[in-house]
């Protein structure tokens, strides 16, 4: 690897971190120069991404190859190091946080008008700190940034937010802080079992490797971490916290959190909790997967009854996650990928949804969906992009939405989860699951062209009729990335499943087949026969059998969509 | 007993802070008024202060690899446990004083007693941290405690500081002689009031050695109690914390951030050794457990009731006062992990470093609020946190500071704080206390709140007074704030050098 691939990473994270210093240096009244220095870094760190698209190796994330991986000292004596590396799913979160970096800065450009110079510093301090959540291989370090992200998130809510902004950051901060001491106790028993004193680490890779927990400590590390992701993503009935910091932040900081923010919770799941702890992860899949539909149903029916624009949008970021905590927890390889892209979807479609509302709001003052109607007849142009957002968000096909709850539901069809027996009747819970979460599909459907009609048709409104500007240039800089992912991830979504393939299979054999413990004297866990991005019917696809209740069920040839080009 | 003139080196971090006080105190004689009648130019006392207290960091650093020796013949020890200790009193002390100068003269109250007390006082902590003999531990108890309830008082404005400083000075005698009491149960135990040899007798007793009278388990519980109790009172811990707002909140914001890093390092370096070396592995004579049980369940009291307490104060100080109770119940978590030999390595250096990060950001957070208090003290304003409103707008800089301070002591990432949390916690995992570090960490949590409120009122209240803070000198201060913030970051992000330093000490930690 050469020296640019070994620190790529690096400068990915502590670039934005530089510029924030630079901003910091510059004259408070200069407050075009200290936007300018946000976006232009930013950009360049979007630039710096690319790299890692193109340069990505395939096949990179099996267990521990990770890619572009850099290891240097930090505290040898303590047990934690420097140690970044990425897999295909965080890949792709990178560029989701990269690509939203200057399109938050660009799209915040006239609506923050006070204290510009702390909003840019804020803004790009946590960038590097989604940044490094994402690539972190240490477990010290993961928390390290895991809680950075806290302080400038905190402090945008609070500061640049509306009325009740103070009430919404303080909430924020209280109930993802709270939910991740534990987890921090949960890394230190991690480390205090990974070897003798004196050699203990908090090497994730390591860890993986090596540590070996009883079932009992599984579950209650597994708790912990759960505890702290669940918060985060945010897992019903874990949420409240989550419609008033969206509703109050600002527009940046709303396309932020639910852009990024709310998939270091299913990351989390997806990269620690479960495979660290995998027999604990199986006993909590049932659960996990009923608090997602119960998330995807309540934050559904949440949506119908709001009055206020970003509420509703923050309600239905809680039924998009409920879908993604589903996928997970279903734990078949169609779910896990669906559930993966269903972030990056959900990153796209919900931030693109806040950027509008923002522009909106920018306008005309309100959030109050009975202040909106007629627009469509006004600006035009902002009505036909909010529909294509909106059908995103719906799950249209031809849109990403729909690639990533297809592949949901249609692997939690097929999970063997075990089955419930109402009154001697047997269900099996994969198809309950996934027949209440097609519901939600529907319903999203209905309360999404139901805000769309209420904001866009009818007659013109208060709010309306202020002579409302349509899609400015720079808004539009904004918007049309967006767009384009939603359609380029609709139509080839093999593209941006094959870097996660890897991954998601060895996430699938880790916790679905062995447990975490060595099976044979190789070393090797043995793991089912991986998936293919492919049509092809891949009969011994399911994974083993006998390790779950619940074995029914037929087995079922596996789909997943073929990647292009393949 | 053989006086060795070489053991004077062993103490030579005290010993020139003594020097420093008394240098300090003769120059006052020599000042004369200016031509004007106007008071003489005291100002070279901070930075005189400062540079004693920079040289007895220097002389704590420089030893810090010697070897382990016994000085005076077994009354006091020079290792590296009390080298860091003493390392971080001074390093208070430096800081401390460049905040006090612009304070001070701001509020014409610059006097040459001021610095040489407190000197004085950071000599007292330097030699409790090295003292293995009750007897010179409680002189230099004190030492320490004699200038630190004088500086309590130094300010004579108003009922508050002369009420805090005599609160504190009867409480702080009653503890005193608990703790005496405790020493001469030990002494009746054991026929010595040596650590040492109060260890070796808890060892005979343990294993029933003949001649061992009757009752002697008994005299030993008792001592260990009261010893815990009278140095419970010093490291604030509940239910002996009774002071702490009071005090913290009557004297002068330097002095408390003083007190608060100082006092504390001292006071848990002694008790540390107390019970680590005088009383030995817990389980020997006192059952299984032992002292452990003790620490364990004065470190939870501890940390509910400061938490708690401090959620409903409007005044910062108050707020401090009951956060630094608090963070004692942290410190008494690590104590509780001594008690396992396995964990103790982990334990001492997580309180060593504890101890340090806590000073760091003690002692800035008081420097903040100093500059708050030079302005209400000047217009007669209250101590209520709406004096802080605004704090962002019209200071960006000191209001980034106060952020970054409230963030350490909450135990944020990437500030030392955290790492200090991370040392003590994961030594109680080690250590199988593992519903303690759980209660510890979940009563942190909670103590996020009030830490958060400052940071409400500083960045998202808007002001409605004119101006928080005094101009006046800040030069000083804002070295020593920028001093303690870049401590802060460093700790909080390279802790490597400051975990080895501080595993030093732990190796030479020496009975």
């Amino acid at each position: 690897m050469s020296w640019f691939d070994s620190h790529l990473l690096s400068l990915l994270i502590f670039l934005p971190l530089v510029g924030a210093v630079v901003v910091a240096l510059l004259p408070r009244a200069e407050g075009g120069q200290h936007k300018a220095v946000a976006f232009v870094t930013s950009l360049v760190v979007f630039g710096l991404s690319i790299p890692l698209w193109t340069g990505f190796p395939p096949g990179a994330g099996a267990k521990t190859q990770w890619a572009f991986e850099q290891k240097a000292a930090w505290a040898p004596t303590l047990g934690f190091s420097y140690h970044v590396g990425i897999d295909g799913v965080a890949l792709l979160l990178i560029l989701l946080t990269t690509i939203l970096g200057p399109i938050v800065v660009l799209s915040s450009w006239n609506s923050v008008q006070s204290r510009v110079k702390e909003f840019c510093i804020a803004l790009l301090i946590l960038e590097t700190a989604m940044l490094g959540t994402l690539a972190a291989l240490d477990l010290v370090l993961f928390y390290v940034f895991w809680e950075a992200m806290l302080i400038p998130m905190y402090l945008l809510i609070g500061v640049w937010g509306s009325e009740r902004r103070i009430y919404a950051a303080v909430k924020f901060f209280l109930f993802t802080f709270i939910g991740s001491v534990l987890m921090l106790l949960a890394i230190f028993y991690c480390w205090s079992q990974s070897g003798a004193a004196g050699a203990r680490t908090f090497d994730y890779t390591a860890l993986l490797q090596n540590a070996q927990f009883t079932a009992e400590a599984q579950r209650w590390l597994f708790a912990a971490f759960a505890l702290a992701f669940a918060i985060k993503v945010p897992v019903f009935p874990l949420h409240t916290w989550l419609p008033d910091a969206h509703t109050e932040a600002p527009a940046a900081g709303s396309v932020l959190l639910a852009g990024v923010m709310l998939k270091m919770g299913t990351f989390g799941f997806i990269r620690y909790a479960m495979p660290l702890f995998p027999s604990a992860a199986r006993d909590w899949a049932p659960t996990l997967a009923v608090l997602g539909v119960i998330g995807i149903i309540y934050g559904s029916l949440m949506c119908m009854a709001q009055t206020d624009l970003k509420r509703l949008i923050a309600y239905s970021s809680v039924a998009h996650l409920g879908f993604v905590m589903l996928g997970l927890s279903a734990l078949t390889a169609e779910s896990v990928n669906g559930a993966v892209l269903q972030m990056i979807n959900h990153g796209i479609s919900t931030g693109a949804l806040f950027l509008i509302i923002g522009y909106l709001y920018e306008r005309t003052h309100t959030r109050d969906l009975a202040a909106y109607g007629g627009l469509a007849r006004v600006a035009p142009a902002m009505a036909a992009v909010f529909l294509v957002v909106v059908l995103s968000s719906i799950g249209l096909p031809a849109t990403n939405g729909f690639v990533g709850e297809f592949l949901i539901l249609i692997g939690t069809f097929t999970a063997q989860m075990g089955a419930w027996h109402p009154f001697n009747f047997e269900i099996q819970r994969g198809v309950a699951l996934s027949v209440l979460g097609a519901t939600g599909v529907i319903l999203g459907a209905v309360y999404m062209l139901w805000m769309y009609q209420k904001v866009m048709f009818g007659p013109k409104r208060s709010a309306a009729t202020h002579g409302l500007a349509d899609l400015g240039g720079r808004e539009w800089a904004t918007l049309v990335p967006l767009l384009a992912l939603i359609v380029i991830i609709g139509v080839f979504p093999g593209e941006f499943l094959a870097p996660i393939k890897t991954p998601v299979d060895d996430f699938i054999a880790r916790v679905q087949g062995n447990g975490g413990r060595r099976p044979d004297q190789s070393g090797q866990p043995v793991r089912p026969r991986a998936l293919r991005p492919s049509f092809d019917i891949a009969p011994d696809a399911r994974p083993k059998p006998g390790v779950l209740p619940g074995q029914l069920l037929p087995q079922r040839p596996s789909i997943v969509p073929q990647g292009n080009g393949q | 007993m053989n006086f060795n003139p070489n053991d004077l080196v062993g103490v030579l971090p005290a010993i020139l802070l003594a020097v420093g006080g008394i240098v300090l105190l003769t120059s006052e004689v020599f000042l004369r008024p200016l031509p004007d009648g106007a008071p003489p130019d005291r100002r070279y006392q901070a930075w005189l202060a400062a540079a004693f207290a920079a040289l007895g960091l220097w002389a704590a650093l420089a030893q810090i690899g010697d070897p382990t020796a016994s000085l005076f013949s077994g009354a006091a020890i020079s290792d590296g446990f009390g080298r860091v200790v003493a390392a971080t009193v001074c390093g208070a002390l430096v800081l401390s004083c460049l905040l006090a100068f612009g304070y001070l003269e701001a509020l014409r109250a610059t006097r040459g007693e001021f610095y040489a007390l407190a000197l004085f006082s950071a000599a007292g902590m330097c030699l409790l941290a090295q003292a293995t003999d009750l007897i010179v531990i409680f002189i230099s108890l004190e030492v320490m405690s004699l200038a630190v309830y004088c500086l309590t008082a130094y300010l004579r404005r108003g009922k508050k500081p002369a009420e805090a400083a005599f609160k504190y000075f009867i409480l702080g005698s009653f503890a005193s002689a608990i703790f005496l009491y405790g020493a001469a149960l030990g002494f009746g135990a054991t026929g010595s009031t040596r650590l040492v040899d109060l260890a070796n007798g808890i060892q005979r007793v343990a294993a029933n050695a003949p001649n061992t009278p009757p009752g002697t388990g008994m005299l030993l519980w008792a001592s260990v109690a009261l010893l815990t109790v009278g140095f419970g009172f010093k490291v604030a811990a509940v239910p002996f914390h009774m002071w702490v707002p009071d005090v913290y909140d009557g004297a002068p914001a330097p002095v408390t951030g003083f007190m608060a890093a100082g006092v504390k390092a001292a006071g848990f370096a002694t008790l540390v050794r107390i019970l680590v070396v005088g009383f030995g592995d817990p389980s020997a004579a006192m059952g299984p457990h032992g002292w452990q049980t003790v620490v364990a369940g004065l470190a939870v009291l501890t940390m509910l009731v400061g938490n708690l307490l401090a959620v409903p104060q409007r005044s910062v100080k108050r707020m401090l006062a009951y956060s630094s109770i608090a963070h004692a119940g942290y410190l008494l978590v690590a104590v509780a992990a001594m008690g396992n030999a396995a964990s103790r390595p982990d334990a001492l250096q997580g309180l060593l470093f504890y101890l340090a990060s806590y000073g760091a950001t003690v002692v800035g957070a008081f420097g903040v609020v100093a500059l708050i208090e030079r302005k209400l003290q000047a217009s007669g304003g209250t101590d209520d946190l709406s004096s802080w409103a605004g704090l962002s707008e019209q200071h960006p800089v000191l209001a980034a500071a106060m952020t970054l301070f409230m963030v350490s002591l909450a135990g944020v990432p990437p500030t030392a704080g955290f790492m200090a949390k991370l040392f003590v916690f994961r030594a109680a995992i080690s250590g199988d206390l593992i519903a303690l570090a759980i209660f510890g960490v979940l009563t942190s949590a909670a103590g996020l709140y009030y830490y958060l409120r400052v940071v409400v009122y500083v960045y998202m209240v808007p002001q409605t007074k004119p101006d928080a803070v005094a101009g006046g000198r800040v030069f000083s201060a804002g070295l020593a704030l920028a001093g303690c913030a870049l401590l802060v970051f460093w700790m909080g992000l390279q802790p490597g050098s400051f975990a080895a330093l501080a595993q030093t000490a732990v190796q030479g930690f020496g009975r």
